[in-house]
C-alpha cells in the first residue's frame, strides 16, 4: 500500500466504488466471496471471516440474521472482465470454504449461503440454471404445439446467438424471471451483487458446455424490473438493491480508462512480472523484484502499454419534469457505466436505467484511511434503455393501420389504474363529466368543449391496402371575438394533449412549423431539423393567432392537415416526414369583432382551401345575452370569494383525465357497427338533400364528402370516450349534432338561414351568388334602357339611384354595383372609366 | 423550570449527544431512529420557544459571521434558492461498545477509523438546501436583528461570566431582555430615523447596494422533514448548528487527483469559508410580520386600522404629488397577493401600471415612490427596463449542469416581493433572442404569476407571487398590467420626513391586513353580480378580466379597512374609483 502515492493512477479515487471498500455500506457483498468480475468494480476482499464471527447483518435487510450459518462461497480466481480465459469456472467456484469461526452450529451438510442471509448459493444456482434452460415465453406455452415446446427456450437461443456473434452480454427481462420463479426474482432484487455473480457463473457454465473454446466472458444484463423507483425516493434502505429509474441524462464524463491488470518490469534485470490485478481499487506494486536471482528492492516500474484497461464513464441522470413535485428542483443521481454501456446515452436522452444503488464513503484525504461520515451514492449501471427510442420503435412496428397509439410512455398503466379508468368509463354520463372537467374555469362553450374532447380522443386512422390513407385526427378551428377565452382553451388543450406544441401564428414561419434543412457547421452534413408540426406528430399542434400567420406558412399546412406528412425537397435532402397531428387553431376576425353580416371567409381572411380541412369550425361569439353574463359574473365572484376547490363537483381531475385519454387512445379502436353505418348514410343523404328546396332552382351544398369523413372520425372519438369498441347509433347522432352546431355557427348563410358548405369551400354562399347575378342583370337592363350604344356616359352614382328606385326594399352598396359593372365590362357590354360608365 | 444540563446555545451538539445517550439508556435501539428524532428537537423547541431564547440566538449574516463561533447555535433567515438533493451519512455508529451519533455535524467527533460493518452503523439521510438572503431585502428588516444581535453579544459575555450559575441563567436573560428592550428600542428608532432621513436624499442607488451588501449564502442541512414542507423560493428561518469544515481543502486536492470524473459534488464549488453550513434543528416559515421590529400584538381594531390607513393614504398622496386617485390604487396594489390559483388564473394579483411618466418625472416621482415602497415592504426590487438590460440580463434562473447548480435569475424572488419595472427609459431598437425571451418572461409573470426556469433540456414553470408596479409613458405593452392609470400630479414633490412610529405602523398595517381572510355575504354577492351584469349589458367590451379586476379591488378595498367581508360601501368605492380611472383613460 506504500506505493499508492507513487502510482496515483492506480488509485481509482473517489470515482471508483472500490476504494476503501471496507467502508462501503455493502454488507453481504463485501464480505462474501461471491464476486462479480464484471464492471471491474467489485473484487475480493481479503479480510478473514473472523471479523464477522457474529454477523449482525443489517436488520433493515434481513430479519433473522443472527445465527445464520455463514459460509462464504469463494471463487479461487477472479474473472477479470471476460477477456481472460475462464478455465471451467464451475470447478473452482463455489467450493464451500468452511469458516469454522463463523458458525458454531455449522454442520457438514450445510449448503453454501450468501453471507448474512439464508439464501443458499446452490439453490440460487440451480434456479438460475432452470430459468435459463427452460424459460419459454407464455405465448409459446399457450400455443401448445409440441414442436414449440421441444424447441430451445428463449434464453438458450439468446445464448447461442451471443456465441455466434461473439457478443458479451445477454439481456434478461426481469419480467421473465418473475414469471418463471418469483422467488429468484425477489432474491435478485434484494441481493443483486451475489445473485448476478451466480448468474454469470451459471451462464459461463452453459457457455463452456456449448462451446468449450469460447473465450469471451458473457455477462447478464437485467432490465425491465417489475417496479421502478423514483429518484426522489431512493433512500438508505435501497442501498445494494437493484433499482430501476427513469430520468434524463444531463451530463456524461469523458471516457476514463480504468486499469484492470498491471504488469511491472524490473529496472535492474528487466524481468516482467505476472499481471497483477486490481485489488480494492489499488494495485499492489511489488516492492522487490520477483525474480529469485535479482530481488532488487524498489526496482519495479509499471509498463503502461502492457497493462489492460477498461472503459468507464460517469453519467449524471436527472429527474424528468413530470416527477418533480410542486416547488422542488429536479434531483440528480450519478451512474457508473462500464464497457459496453459507455456512451450508450447522450445528454438530453430520456432513459430507463436498471442498476444497483451503491454508496461509497468519502475519505478525508488521499493518503488517509479515515473517512468522513458522508457517503456518496451512485448507481452501478446494469442496463440502459432509451425510452424515447423505444416509443419510436413501437410506433413504427404498429404502423397506421393499428390505430394511432399516441400515448406518452411516461404514463404507466397498472392493473388498479386500468380498473379505475374502466370503472369511470362505465358511468352513464361520462361524456358530460369529461366535458365538464375540460377547462372548468371556462364556462359555457359546452359544444366547443365537446368538440375539443373528440379531438383529444381522436378517430381511427385508416390505411387501405391500395395505399390510400385516411387520417384519424380531428382538426378544429375556433374563430371568435377577442376576450372569449379562445387562447385559454388552447393553452388548456396544449397542457392536456400527449405531445402538444403551442405556437403563435405571428411568431411562426413555414420552416418553423414544418422542418428545415441546415448544414452542420462541423461536418458539413445537411441535417433536418423538425418544426412544430413534425414535433407534435401524434399529438395536437395548437396554433394561436392563426389569422396573423403569414400566407407562406399557412400554405404549408395544406399538406399536413390532409396528408399528414411534411415533404421536404431541398439542399440534397428529399424527405417526407410524418406529421400525424391534429391542428387546433384559433383566429380573430379580421375586423377585431366578428361581423355577422359577412361570411366566415370574409371575417377571418383564410383561404377556403385551408378552411375546408378543418373538421369543426366554431364561432365563439360574444352574444349580448344576460343569462350568459350572469353566469360569467357568478363564476368570477365565486372564483374570488369562495374556496375554488369546493366549487367544483362531479369532475375528473387533470391527471385522471390525461390517463383516461391515453388509455383510450392506446387500447380502444372502435369500429362502425352496421346500425351506425346505416345511420351515417341516412344522415348524410338527409344533409345533402336539405340543400334542395322544393321549387327552388338554386342548389345549396350542405355537405361534402369531407364532412362524412369528419363524421366518422367524430363518432369514433365519441365511442372511444365511452371505452366502447363499437360505434353505436347514438355516437353517430351526436357526431351529426356536433357537426351541425359547428356548421350552424360558421357555415350558416345569414341571408337565408340555411347551412351552406359553399361558404366554407368557396367563400361565397349560394344566395349571395344569386343576389349578385340578379344585380348584374338588373344593371344590364337599366343600362340597356337608359344608355345609347356608344352614346354619352353615365355616372355610377346615378346608376345606383336608378337601381334603388327599381327595388326600394333592398340594400344596395356602391361596392356591389362596381362588382356588377366589372362583370359587365368583362362581358364587353360596358366600359368603366373611373366613375363613368359607357355602353359599347 | 429545571435548568438545562447543557447550554443549548453555546454547545448544541452536547445537548444533542445528551439526548441521544438518554434515548439509548431508555432502551431504544439506534435502528429505530431511522429518519426520526429521538427527542433532541423537543429539547431545542422547548429552549427556543417555551423559554423564549429564540431572539437571543445570533442571526448569521456577513457581519456576524466574523465573530460567531462554530458549533454554536445560530439563526439564518433566507430564501431557498436551490436544492442540492440528499446526502447519506453515517448517522450512528458503534465506537467500541458505545453508540455514537453524527447527526447535526459534518465530521464525527470521535475517530471512526474502523467502522464499516453495517450492523455497527446506521446510515441516515439529510437534505441539502442552498439558501441566500432574501433578494431585495429592505434595510429596515435587518436593523432590528442587528440590535438584537448586539444585545445578545453583550449577554454572551455576561453569560460566560456567570456560567457556573447555569440554573437561573435563562430566567436572568429573560429579565434582562425586558429591562433592556425599551432602551434598545429607542436606540433603534434613532438609528433608523437617521438612516431614513439620509435615505430621502441619496436613495438613488440604494436598491442595488442593498442586494450586494448582505449576500452571505448558506448551506442548510435539513433532517427528517417531509419534502413538501420546504419549497423553492420560500423564506425560512433556520435555527441550527453552525459548522465550518476544516478539511475542505484536503478534500479538494483529493478530487483534483481524479478530476476526470465529476464524482465531486456541488459542494466543492461552495467552500465553507464562503458558504457556512448550518445543521438545521428547527426551521419555520417566515411571514412578513416576522420581519417587523415590534411584532407586537396590536389588535387589528377597526378604528386603529382606519386611522393608519388614512395616514398611509395621505403619505402616498404626498409622495405621488397630490394625486389622490393614484394613491388609492397604489394602496390597493400594495395589499395584493395571490390567494388562490384556479388552473392558469392567479386570483388576487393586482399589478399596476402608472402611465404618463416621462424620463424626467420618473426621476422625481418614480424615485420617491420607490423609496416609499422600500420603506414599507420587506422585499423590493427595481428593474430599469432598458433595451440593453432586456438584451443582456438573465431574468430566469438557469440550471448550470457543469456545477449542477441553479444559477439565480433576477426573477427568482421570494413570495410577496415587490417589483418595480421602470419602462420610461426604454427606447426603440431591436431585441435579440435573449431580449425576446426576457420580455416573454415578464409578460408571463404579469399574466399568470409564473416564472419559467430554464433547465436546458426542458423548462419548468414555478409559481410566483410578486407585486408588479410598472412606470411607463404610455400603456405598457411589454408588461400588460391589470390596472392602468395615468399619473396626474398636481403639485411638486413635497419633502416630508416620516416619523419612524408611523413607518412602523404602516408596515405592520400592510403585513397584517394583507393576510386577512375574506368572504362575501350571499346578499352582497347577488348585488355584485347584478352590477357586473348591468355593466356588461351597457358595455360589451367588458370581459372576465375586467370583472376579475373589479372583484380583486373590492376585496382589497374592504381588506384595507381591516374588514373581512365585502360591504356595499366599499363596493361602491371601488366602482367610483374605477369610474374615475376610466375617465382619466379617455
Amino acid at each position: 500500500m506504500a506505493s499508492d502515492s507513487d502510482f496515483p493512477n492506480f488509485n481509482n479515487g473517489p470515482s471508483s466504488p472500490d476504494d476503501s471498500i471496507d467502508n462501503t455500506f455493502s454488507s453481504p457483498a463485501d464480505n462474501s466471496r461471491v464476486r462479480r468480475g464484471r464492471g471491474g468494480g467489485r473484487r475480493r476482499r481479503s479480510s478473514t471471516p473472523a471479523a464477522y464471527a457474529t454477523p449482525l447483518a443489517s436488520q433493515s435487510r434481513f430479519a433473522t440474521p443472527s445465527d445464520t450459518p455463514t459460509t462464504t462461497p469463494s471463487r479461487s480466481h477472479r474473472r477479470s472482465n471476460g477477456r481472460r480465459p475462464t478455465t471451467s469456472p464451475s470447478s473452482t467456484d463455489d467450493i464451500p470454504v468452511s469458516s469454522s469461526e463463523a458458525g458454531d452450529d455449522m454442520d457438514e451438510a450445510t449448503p453454501t449461503f450468501v453471507w448474512g442471509t439464508n439464501i443458499s448459493v446452490q439453490d440460487v444456482k440451480s434456479a438460475i440454471q432452470m430459468f435459463l434452460k427452460h424459460f419459454r415465453e407464455k405465448e409459446v406455452l399457450l400455443s401448445g404445439s409440441e414442436t414449440e415446446i421441444y424447441k430451445e427456450g428463449k434464453y438458450m437461443r439468446a445464448i447461442n446467438r451471443v456465441l455466434e456473434v461473439e457478443g458479451e452480454c445477454i439481456d434478461v427481462d426481469a419480467h421473465d424471471v418473475f414469471d418463471y420463479d418469483s422467488d429468484l426474482y425477489s432474491k435478485m432484487v434484494r441481493y443483486p451483487l451475489e445473485v448476478l455473480a451466480i448468474f454469470d457463473i451459471v451462464l459461463m457454465d452453459i457457455v463452456s458446455l456449448i462451446n468449450p473454446l469460447f473465450e469471451k466472458h458473457v455477462q447478464v444484463r437485467i432490465y425491465n424490473l417489475k417496479s421502478s423507483t423514483s429518484m426522489r425516493n431512493l433512500n438508505p434502505s435501497d442501498i445494494e438493491k437493484m433499482v430501476s429509474l427513469k430520468g434524463m441524462i444531463i451530463r456524461c464524463s469523458s471516457i476514463i480508462p480504468e486499469i484492470r491488470e498491471a504488469i511491472f518490469s524490473c529496472l535492474v534485470c528487466g524481468y516482467y512480472s505476472d499481471p497483477i490485478v486490481v485489488d480494492r481499487g489499488r494495485i499492489n506494486e511489488p516492492t522487490t523484484c520477483l525474480k529469485q536471482e535479482c530481488l532488487a528492492k524498489n526496482s519495479m516500474t509499471l509498463v503502461h502499454n502492457r497493462c489492460r484497461f477498461a472503459d468507464k464513464q460517469i453519467v449524471r441522470l436527472q429527474e424528468t419534469p413530470d416527477q418533480i413535485p410542486d416547488g422542488g428542483t429536479p434531483n440528480t443521481v450519478n451512474l457508473l457505466m462500464h464497457d459496453k454501456l459507455v456512451d450508450a446515452g447522450k445528454p438530453g436522452d430520456r432513459v430507463e436505467v436498471t442498476g444497483i444503488y451503491r454508496a461509497m464513503s468519502v475519505r478525508v484525504g488521499p493518503a488517509q484511511r479515515t473517512v468522513k461520515s458522508l457517503f456518496k451514492t451512485y448507481i452501478d449501471c446494469l442496463h440502459i434503455k432509451k425510452t424515447d427510442k423505444s416509443r419510436m420503435l413501437v410506433d413504427d412496428a404498429m404502423g397506421v393501420d393499428s390505430g394511432p397509439p399516441r400515448i406518452d410512455e411516461e404514463i404507466q398503466f397498472d392493473e388498479a389504474k386500468i380498473e379505475q379508468l374502466k370503472e369511470l368509463s362505465k358511468q352513464p354520463d361520462i361524456y358530460e363529466t369529461l366535458t365538464r372537467s375540460l377547462a372548468p374555469n371556462i364556462w359555457e362553450l359546452d359544444d366547443v368543449k365537446k368538440g375539443l374532447l373528440c379531438q383529444l380522443f381522436g378517430g381511427n386512422a385508416l390505411k387501405l391496402p391500395s395505399g390510400a390513407s385516411f387520417r384519424g385526427d380531428i382538426n378544429i378551428l375556433l374563430v371568435g371575438d377577442p376576450g372569449t377565452s379562445k387562447s385559454q382553451l388552447l393553452q388548456y388543450i396544449h397542457k392536456l394533449s400527449p405531445r402538444g406544441i403551442y405556437t403563435s401564428g405571428r411568431g411562426s414561419s413555414a420552416v418553423g412549423l414544418t422542418a428545415y434543412v441546415s448544414k452542420d457547421p462541423e461536418t458539413g452534413e445537411t441535417v433536418l431539423e423538425s418544426g412544430a408540426l413534425v414535433l407534435s406528430d401524434r399529438g395536437i399542434c395548437c396554433i394561436d393567432e392563426f389569422d396573423k400567420m403569414s400566407e407562406n406558412a399557412r400554405s404549408m399546412l395544406h399538406e399536413v392537415m390532409e396528408q399528414q406528412t411534411v415533404s421536404i425537397a431541398k439542399a440534397g435532402i428529399i424527405a417526407s416526414l410524418n406529421a400525424r397531428t391534429s391542428v387546433l387553431a384559433c383566429a380573430n376576425p379580421s375586423g377585431s369583432r366578428y361581423n355577422p353580416r359577412l361570411s366566415v371567409i370574409d371575417n377571418i381572411h383564410l383561404p377556403p382551401t385551408l378552411l375546408s380541412r378543418f373538421d369543426l369550425i366554431y364561432l365563439i361569439l360574444d352574444k349580448a345575452d344576460e343569462q350568459t353574463d350572469r353566469r360569467l359574473a357568478k363564476h368570477i365572484v365565486a372564483l374570488h370569494f369562495e374556496n375554488p376547490e369546493s366549487a367544483e363537483q362531479g369532475m375528473v381531475d387533470l391527471a385522471i383525465l390525461t390517463a383516461y385519454m391515453s388509455y383510450a387512445r392506446k387500447h380502444i379502436h372502435p369500429q362502425l357497427s352496421d346500425e351506425a353505418a346505416e345511420e351515417l348514410t341516412r344522415g348524410y343523404v338527409e344533409m345533402r338533400r336539405r340543400g334542395n328546396f322544393p321549387g327552388s332552382s338554386k342548389k345549396v351544398i350542405t355537405a361534402t364528402p369531407r364532412q362524412i369523413e369528419s363524421l366518422i372520425r367524430l363518432s369514433e372519438a365519441l365511442a372511444r370516450i365511452r371505452f366502447s369498441e363499437w360505434v353505436e347509433k347514438h355516437d353517430v347522432i351526436e357526431a351529426f349534432r356536433l357537426l351541425e352546431v359547428a356548421m350552424q355557427q360558421s357555415a350558416t348563410d345569414h341571408s337565408t338561414g340555411t347551412i351552406d358548405m359553399d361558404l366554407i369551400t368557396t367563400g361565397v354562399s349560394a344566395s349571395e351568388r344569386m343576389r349578385r347575378d340578379n344585380l348584374v342583370s338588373a344593371t344590364r337592363n337599366i343600362i340597356m334602357e337608359k344608355m345609347q350604344l356608344g352614346g354619352s356616359s353615365m355616372r355610377t352614382l346615378e346608376l345606383l339611384e336608378e337601381l334603388k328606385k327599381l327595388s326600394p326594399g333592398s340594400e344596395l352598396h356602391l361596392h356591389d354595383l362596381r362588382n356588377a359593372l366589372a362583370t359587365l365590362a368583362s362581358e364587353g357590354f360596358v366600359v368603366v372609366h373611373g366613375d363613368t360608365v359607357k355602353r359599347l | 423550570m429545571v435548568g438545562p444540563q447543557y447550554d443549548c446555545q453555546a454547545n448544541p451538539l452536547g445537548a444533542v449527544r445528551l439526548t441521544f445517550e438518554k434515548a439509548l439508556a431508555s432502551g431504544l435501539d439506534p435502528a429505530s431512529f431511522d429518519g426520526k428524532d429521538w427527542g433532541a428537537l423537543d429539547l431545542f423547541r422547548q429552549f427556543l420557544f417555551d423559554q423564549g431564547a429564540l431572539s437571543h440566538v445570533p442571526i448569521l449574516n456577513a457581519t456576524t459571521i466574523r465573530w460567531v463561533q462554530p458549533n454554536t447555535l445560530v439563526r439564518f433567515r433566507g430564501m431557498i434558492q436551490d436544492m442540492l438533493g440528499n446526502e447519506l451519512y453515517v448517522g450512528a455508529y458503534k465506537d467500541g461498545s458505545v453508540w455514537r451519533t453524527n447527526k447535526f455535524m459534518d465530521a464525527s467527533q470521535h475517530p471512526m477509523g474502523m467502522v464499516g460493518s453495517p450492523p455497527d452503523m446506521r446510515i441516515w439521510e439529510r437534505r441539502l438546501l442552498y439558501c441566500v438572503p432574501v433578494p431585495g431585502q429592505s434595510s429596515w428588516t435587518e436593523s432590528s436583528s442587528e440590535v438584537v444581535m448586539n444585545s445578545t453579544s453583550q449577554q454572551r459575555e455576561k453569560r460566560r461570566r456567570m456560567d457556573d450559575d447555569a440554573s437561573n441563567h435563562t430566567d436572568m436573560v429573560l429579565d434582562e431582555e425586558c429591562e433592556s428592550s425599551p432602551s434598545a428600542k429607542k436606540m433603534r428608532e434613532n438609528g433608523s430615523r437617521s438612516k431614513d432621513s439620509k435615505r430621502e436624499g441619496t436613495s438613488n442607488m440604494s436598491t442595488l447596494t442593498d442586494v450586494e451588501r448582505n449576500s452571505l449564502p448558506c448551506l442548510i442541512k435539513i433532517y427528517d422533514s417531509p419534502e413538501s414542507e420546504l419549497k423553492l423560493n420560500d423564506v425560512f428561518e433556520f435555527v441550527g448548528v453552525l459548522t465550518l469544515e476544516s478539511d475542505v481543502i484536503a478534500d479538494k486536492d483529493d478530487l483534483d487527483e481524479s478530476s476526470n470524473g465529476f464524482f465531486e459534488d456541488e459542494l466543492v464549488h461552495l467552500p465553507s469559508f464562503k458558504v457556512p453550513r448550518i445543521h438545521c434543528l428547527i426551521h419555520r416559515k417566515l411571514d412578513v410580520r416576522d420581519f417587523l421590529h415590534n411584532p407586537s400584538t396590536i389588535e387589528p381594531k377597526p378604528d386603529l386600522v382606519k386611522e393608519i390607513r388614512e395616514s398611509l393614504l395621505r403619505h402616498l398622496t404626498a409622495v405621488l404629488g397630490n394625486d389622490g386617485i393614484a394613491a388609492h390604487f397604489v394602496l390597493l396594489h400594495l395589499l395584493s397577493r395571490v390567494h388562490a390559483r384556479v388552473d392558469n388564473v392567479a386570483v388576487g394579483k393586482l399589478s399596476l401600471n402608472l402611465t404618463s411618466l416621462s424620463k424626467e418625472s420618473v426621476s422625481v416621482f418614480g424615485n420617491q415612490l420607490r423609496c416609499a415602497v422600500e420603506n414599507l415592504l420587506p422585499f423590493t426590487y427595481c428593474m430599469p427596463l432598458t433595451l440593453e438590460y432586456l438584451n443582456t440580463a438573465s431574468l430566469a434562473p438557469k440550471k448550470d449542469y457543469q456545477t449542477n447548480r441553479l444559477i439565480p435569475g433576477v426573477l427568482q424572488l421570494a413570495e410577496g416581493s415587490h417589483l418595480i419595472i421602470d419602462e420610461t427609459q426604454l427606447e426603440t431598437g431591436t431585441l435579440n433572442s435573449t431580449g425576446v425571451e426576457n420580455a416573454r418572461l415578464l409578460k408571463n409573470l404579469m399574466e399568470f404569476q409564473k416564472v419559467e426556469y430554464n433547465f436546458e433540456y426542458y423548462k419548468m414553470e414555478m409559481t410566483a407571487d410578486i407585486q408588479l408596479l410598472v412606470f411607463s409613458e404610455g400603456k405598457s405593452n411589454i408588461v400588460p398590467a391589470d390596472l392602468v392609470i395615468p399619473f396626474q400630479p398636481s403639485s411638486a414633490v413635497s419633502f416630508e420626513v416620516v416619523p419612524t412610529e408611523a413607518l412602523e405602523a404602516w408596515r405592520w398595517y400592510l403585513a397584517t391586513v394583507r393576510s386577512l381572510p375574506h368572504s362575501i355575504e350571499s346578499e352582497m354577492q347577488k348585488m355584485v353580480e347584478n352590477d357586473l351584469v348591468a355593466a356588461r349589458q351597457a358595455d360589451r367590451s367588458l370581459g372576465s378580466q375586467d370583472f376579475s379586476r373589479l372583484l380583486t379591488m373590492a376585496r382589497l378595498m374592504s381588506a384595507s379597512f381591516g374588514e373581512t367581508s365585502l360591504s356595499l360601501e366599499h363596493w361602491q368605492m371601488v366602482k367610483e374609483l374605477e369610474r374615475l380611472r376610466r375617465e382619466r383613460l379617455k
